[in-house]
C-alpha cells in the first residue's frame, strides 16, 4: 500500500492538516495555520513547466536568418528579415519580442537542437517518452517532475508540491508524490449548483466520513483534498491582482501562468508547476511574421514575460521552463506550414540561468547535415537540459534517479551548476 | 428505497437464512467457510460481476441462486430488449470498417481531397477562418461525408448504455477487461476509426472464449495492425518490431515471461506479412485484378478486412521461444506462433494474474493465480472456465478481498446510474464527467491500457471531482441523465462521493 509522505508527521503542522473542528476559533486557526505554512514555506523554490503541446517550430521561433539553406528551403515560411536578431546568427520570431528584454538582461537562454533520443514522430509516443522522462521505455509509471518532487530535500510535503493547472493531471507528474490538477483555483472546492449551503454541508459530511475511512489510501488523500480546498478558498483568489503592472493575455496559458503565480505568493509549499500550451501543430497555413504561428508565439512571449514580472521580488525563486515533444520540418510541406520533424529549441527563464546566449550545437542545415535528410538533428537530449535546471535550481543531485537510463553530460545552461 | 440500494452498495447488510446439509452440499460457492452470509455473497457477486447492484438485484441473485446466476451471467444469453431500443438511434454502430472509412474520413483526408477537388486552396484561406471552415463543411455535406467525431461520439455513447443497460452485465465487463488489455487508442489517428468495429466484432464476440481466437482475432484486426504499426512491416522493405514486442510483453508473456530480445526480432519476421485488406480504390483495383484462387495460389490469405501478403514476409528459418519456424512458411507460420503464445504456461499466469487483479484484489494471492492458471492451460485458454475457477475459489470470498477494490470513474458513473434507476437520455455528459474524474475513455494512450490499482485513480483532485460528480448526479444537475430523487438527493450525492462508495 502506497503511504503519502510525512504530511502530518511533523507536529508543527497539525493545524494545518487537520479539519478545523472544535475548540478554536476558524480565523485565528486560519492565521496561524498561514502563518505556520509561512515559516515553513518562504523562500522555496519553484520549477515552473511549460509544455507546448503539438511540435514548436523551434526554427522558425528561433531563426538561423543568415542560413542559405534555410532560406531556400522555405521560400513562403522565411521570416529572418523580421525577427529580433539576438547573436548574429539567431534571431527571435517578431512576434516574441517581449522575451527582447530579458534575453539581453541576460535572464533568458535558448537551447537549440534539443530533442529526444527516440526518434518516433508521433505526437503522443513523443510527448509520453518526454513526460516520462525515460525515451525508449513505455512502462514507466511515473513522470519525471513527481520524481524530481521525491528527490527534493524537506521535511514534509503538503498537498501542493507538485500542481498543474490543466484539467487532468499530466503525465510529467504522476507518481507516488502528492500531485494535484487544478483546472481553476476558484472552483477547485465542493460545488453543488445554486446551493452554497447543501455544498458547505457535503463537504463537512464527507471529510469527517474520509477521515475515518477504512482504506489508507482513501483517508490519506482526502485528507489531501480537503486541506488543498481549504487553502485555495481561505486565500480570495478570485481578486488577486497581478504585481508590478504586469499585465497578462487573456489566453488559457496567460491565465494559469497568472495562477501559478497566486499560489507562488500564497507559499503553500509548491515546488513544481505545469501548465501546458496548444496549437503548436502547424501543418497547415503557419503563416510567418503574422498567422497561426505568430499568435501561438506572441502569447507564448507575453505569458511568460507577464509571469516574471508579476513575481516581483519572488524572481528568485522561480526558473521558467518550456518543452515540446520534436520540432518541425526544415523544408516547407505542400499546404503551407510544416511536418513533424526532430530537434526543436527551448526557452529557460530563471536569476540562475546562463541567459542573453543561444546554446546548443547546431550545423548550417545543407541537407547532408540533416537528418534523415529533413530534419534538424537532436545535438542536445533534453534530459541533460531538464536535469541541469532541475540540479542547479530545486539543488537535485541524482540524475539517475530523475532520469533512470539517462548518464550524459549536463549544458552550462545554469550560472552555477550543482 | 433508492436510498437503500445505495446504502447497500457502500456496506455489506448482515443477515441471512441459515442453510442446512443438502443445500450446503448444491453450493459451489465457498462463501459460508470464508463467513460471508448469502446476501453478502450475493452482493458481492453483484459487485465484481456486473457494473453495480441496482435496488432488488441482490434479493434477485438470492432468489435465482448464487451459482445459477453466474452460470447465465457466463453464458451471456440473455435477452437485451430494452438495451437495443437505446442503441438504435446509434446508426454509425452498426458500419463495418470500409463503410466507416467511406462515411467519416479523417480531418486530414478530408483537407486533402478539398484541396485535390479545387475546393480550398492555401490563398484562399489565410484571410478567413470561419470562411474556410464554412468550405469544409460545405464540401463534406456535399459529398455526404461526416464529422470524424461524430462516430466517437456515438461510440463512446453505446458504452455507456451498455454498462448502464445490459442484462448480459459480465459480457460487457468482460469486454471492457479485454479492450483494456488489448489496448488501441483514439489519439492514433490511423487506427482511430477502426475502434469502433474492433470493439463489437473482435472483442465483444471473443470476450468469453477460447483466449487463443481472441488473440489472433486481435492480431488481424485493423485496429491493431494500425495501432502497433504491423501493418507495414515487411521482410522486403524493413521488419517492424512495435507488434512483436507488444504481443509479447503485453498481451500474452508478460514483460518477465522468459522472452528475449531476439525472440522479439524473430517473432518480428514471423509476422510480416501481416496487413489490411485495401480498403481504397487504388488499393482494391490492384487486388481485383486477381481473382480469389489466384490470390490463394500466390499465398495471399484474405479474410474480411485481412489480408496475409505473401509478397511482404520474410520467408526465412526462424527460431521463437526455441521453436524452429522452417523456411518458406506463409500465413501459418504466424498463427502457428500466436498458438503457442497463447497456450504458454507464462502466458497462463500472466493473464490469471490479471482477471484476479481486475476481479479480487489488487494484489491477488499467488495460490488463486496458480489455480486459475491451472485450468488455463488445462482447458486451452477457456476464459469462462478461468472465471469459474477463480469464483468456486475461497480466496475470491475472503474478507480481505470483498470491497478492497477502488472503482475506476467508468464504474463510479455506471455504479451511480443503476443504483439510482437513473434514466440516460443523453450519454455524453457522462463521459465528460468520466474524463474530468481521470478517465478519458478510449483515449489511453499507451498499449498497456489504464492500470488497475487505486492509487492509479485517486488523488486529491480525482477525488474532489468524485465528490462534485455525485452532488451533480443526484441534484440532476447531469445533463441527459434524469434522475427523480426529491428530498433524498443530498443523501444520496453524498453517499455516491462517500469513501466506501469508491470502493467495490
Amino acid at each position: 500500500m502506497v503511504t503519502r509522505r510525512g504530511f502530518l508527521k511533523s507536529g508543527g503542522i497539525a493545524l494545518f492538516g487537520v479539519g478545523l473542528m472544535g475548540g478554536i476559533p476558524p480565523f485565528m486557526a486560519q492565521a496561524a495555520a498561514t502563518e505556520k505554512r509561512s515559516r515553513l514555506y518562504k523562500g522555496k523554490r519553484v520549477l515552473v513547466c511549460i509544455f507546448q503541446r503539438g511540435a514548436m517550430d523551434g526554427l522558425m521561433a528561433v531563426t538561423p536568418f543568415q542560413d542559405k539553406y534555410f532560406k531556400a528551403a522555405r521560400p513562403d515560411l522565411f521570416t529572418g528579415d523580421g525577427s529580433i536578431d539576438l547573436d548574429g546568427r539567431w534571431g527571435l520570431h517578431p512576434s516574441m519580442k517581449g522575451f527582447g528584454p530579458l534575453f539581453r538582461d541576460g535572464r533568458l537562454a535558448i537551447v537549440h537542437g534539443i530533442g529526444s533520443p527516440n526518434n518516433t514522430r508521433s505526437h503522443f509516443d513523443a510527448q509520453d517518452y518526454m513526460e516520462s522522462g525515460t525515451p525508449f521505455n513505455k512502462g514507466t509509471t511515473s513522470g519525471w517532475l513527481n520524481r524530481a518532487v521525491g528527490l527534493m530535500g524537506h521535511d514534509a510535503l503538503t498537498p501542493f508540491a507538485a500542481v498543474s493547472l490543466t484539467p487532468a493531471l499530466p503525465r510529467s507528474l504522476y507518481g507516488d508524490n502528492p500531485s494535484l490538477a487544478i483546472a481553476n483555483l476558484q472552483d477547485f472546492a465542493i460545488r453543488e449548483q445554486g446551493d452554497a449551503a447543501a455544498a458547505a454541508a457535503a463537504a463537512k459530511t464527507w471529510e469527517s466520513q474520509y477521515g475515518k475511512a477504512r482504506s489508507g489510501l482513501l483517508q490519506e488523500t482526502g485528507k489531501e483534498s480537503f486541506e488543498a480546498i481549504r487553502v485555495l478558498q481561505s486565500a480570495d483568489v478570485r481578486h488577486y491582482r497581478p504585481a508590478n503592472g504586469a499585465v497578462y493575455p487573456g489566453s488559457p496559458l496567460g491565465s494559469s501562468l497568472r495562477q501559478i503565480a497566486q499560489l507562488i505568493r500564497m507559499e503553500v509549499g509548491m515546488e513544481v508547476a505545469f501548465t501546458e500550451s496548444g496549437g503548436w501543430d502547424t501543418h497547415f497555413n503557419q503563416g510567418t511574421d503574422n498567422g497561426i504561428f505568430a499568435r501561438s508565439a506572441a502569447d507564448l512571449a507575453n505569458s511568460i514575460a507577464a509571469f516574471w514580472q508579476d513575481l516581483g521580488t519572488w524572481q528568485d525563486e522561480v526558473t521558467v521552463m518550456t518543452m515540446t515533444e520534436f520540432g518541425r520540418t526544415v523544408r516547407q510541406n505542400g499546404t503551407g506550414g510544416t511536418d513533424h520533424g526532430r530537434g526543436s529549441c527551448n526557452f529557460i527563464l530563471g536569476n540562475g540561468v546562463s541567459g542573453g546566449r543561444v546554446h546548443g550545437q547546431v550545423a548550417d542545415l545543407a541537407v547532408e547535415n540533416l537528418e534523415d535528410g529533413r530534419d534538424l538533428p537532436v545535438t542536445t537530449d533534453f534530459r541533460s537540459v531538464f536535469s541541469a535546471v532541475a540540479d542547479a535550481h530545486l539543488l537535485i543531485a541524482d540524475d539517475r534517479a530523475l532520469f533512470p537510463g539517462w548518464d550524459g553530460a549536463k549544458p552550462a545552461v545554469m550560472k552555477t551548476p550543482a | 428505497m433508492k436510498m437503500a440500494a445505495l446504502l447497500l452498495i457502500a456496506q455489506l447488510i448482515s443477515g441471512g437464512r441459515k442453510v442446512g446439509p443438502v443445500e450446503a452440499a448444491r453450493h459451489r460457492f465457498p462463501y459460508r467457510k470464508a463467513g460471508l452470509t448469502e446476501r453478502q455473497a450475493a452482493a458481492h457477486l453483484l459487485s465484481r460481476f456486473t457494473y453495480g447492484a441496482r435496488p432488488g438485484d441482490v434479493d434477485a441473485v438470492m432468489k435465482e441462486g448464487l451459482e445459477r446466476w453466474m452460470d447465465r451471467q457466463l453464458g451471456a444469453r440473455l435477452p437485451d430488449d430494452s438495451l437495443d431500443l437505446r442503441l438504435q438511434p446509434y446508426d454509425a454502430l452498426t458500419l463495418s470498417n470500409e463503410q466507416v472509412q467511406a462515411l467519416y474520413p479523417r480531418r486530414g483526408r478530408v483537407l486533402k481531397m478539398a484541396i485535390r477537388d479545387g475546393i480550398i486552396n492555401k490563398d484562399s484561406v489565410k484571410a478567413d477562418r470561419a470562411a474556410y471552415r464554412e468550405e469544409i463543411r460545405g464540401y463534406m455535406a456535399q459529398k455526404g461525408y461526416k464529422p470524424e467525431q461524430e462516430l466517437f461520439r456515438q461510440f463512446i455513447s453505446q458504452k455507456i448504455l451498455r454498462a448502464a443497460y445490459s442484462n448480459n452485465q459480465l459480457l460487457e465487463v468482460m469486454t471492457d477487461f479485454w479492450f483494456n488489455h488489448f489496448n488501441v487508442s483514439i489519439t492514433k489517428n490511423d487506427c482511430a476509426e477502426f475502434i469502433p468495429a474492433y470493439e463489437r466484432d473482435v472483442i465483444r464476440p471473443n470476450a468469453m472464449g477460447k483466449f487463443g481466437s481472441l488473440l489472433l482475432q486481435t492480431a488481424r484486426s485493423p485496429a491493431m495492425l494500425f495501432y502497433l504499426d504491423n501493418f507495414n512491416s515487411s521482410g522486403v522493405k524493413g521488419v517492424n518490431e512495435n507488434y512483436a514486442r507488444e504481443v509479447m510483453e503485453l498481451h500474452t508473456l508478460g514483460v518477465d515471461g522468459g522472452y528475449t530480445q531476439q525472440d522479439v526480432t524473430q517473432a518480428a519476421r514471423v509476422l510480416t506479412g501481416w496487413t489490411i485488406f485495401p480498403m481504397n480504390a487504388n488499393g482494391r483495383n490492384f487486388i481485383n485484378r486477381f481473382s480469389p484462387g489466384q490470390l490463394e495460389r500466390r499465398g495471399f490469405v484474405h479474410d474480411g478486412d485481412f489480408l496475409f501478403n505473401p509478397n511482404r514476409h520474410d520467408k526465412g528459418e526462424k527460431v521463437v521461444l526455441g521453436h524452429l519456424f522452417p523456411a518458406g512458411g506463409g500465413y501459418e507460420e504466424g498463427v502457428e506462433l500466436l498458438d503457442m503464445l497463447a497456450h504458454h504456461p507464462s502466458t497462463a499466469k500472466f493473464i490469471s494474474r490479471e482477471l484476479a487483479v481486475r476481479f479480487v484484489s489488487d494484489d491477488p494471492p499467488q495460490s488463486l493465480v496458480d489455480k486459475m492458471a491451472r485450468t488455463f492451460l488445462e482447458k486451452d485458454g477457456d476464459i469462462r472456465q478461468v472465471l469459474r475457477t477463480m469464483v468456486e475459489s475461497p480466496e475470491f470470498w475472503s474478507p480481505n478481498a470483498v470491497q478492497e477494490k477502488t472503482k475506476s470513474p467508468f464504474e463510479l458513473a455506471i455504479g451511480a446510474v443503476r443504483s439510482l434507476r437513473a434514466d440516460i437520455r443523453q450519454p455524453y455528459p457522462l463521459y465528460v464527467w468520466i474524463s474530468r474524474m481521470g478517465e478519458k475513455m478510449y483515449y489511453y494512450p499507451a498499449p498497456t491500457g489504464f492500470p488497475d490499482k487505486g492509487a492509479y485513480w485517486i488523488n486529491a483532485g480525482s477525488l474532489l471531482n468524485r465528490m462534485n460528480f455525485g452532488l451533480a448526479l443526484a441534484t440532476g444537475q447531469v445533463p441527459g441523465v434524469r434522475v427523480e430523487l426529491g428530498a433524498e438527493a443530498q443523501e444520496a450525492g453524498i453517499a455516491i462521493g462517500s469513501p466506501e462508495n469508491q470502493r467495490r
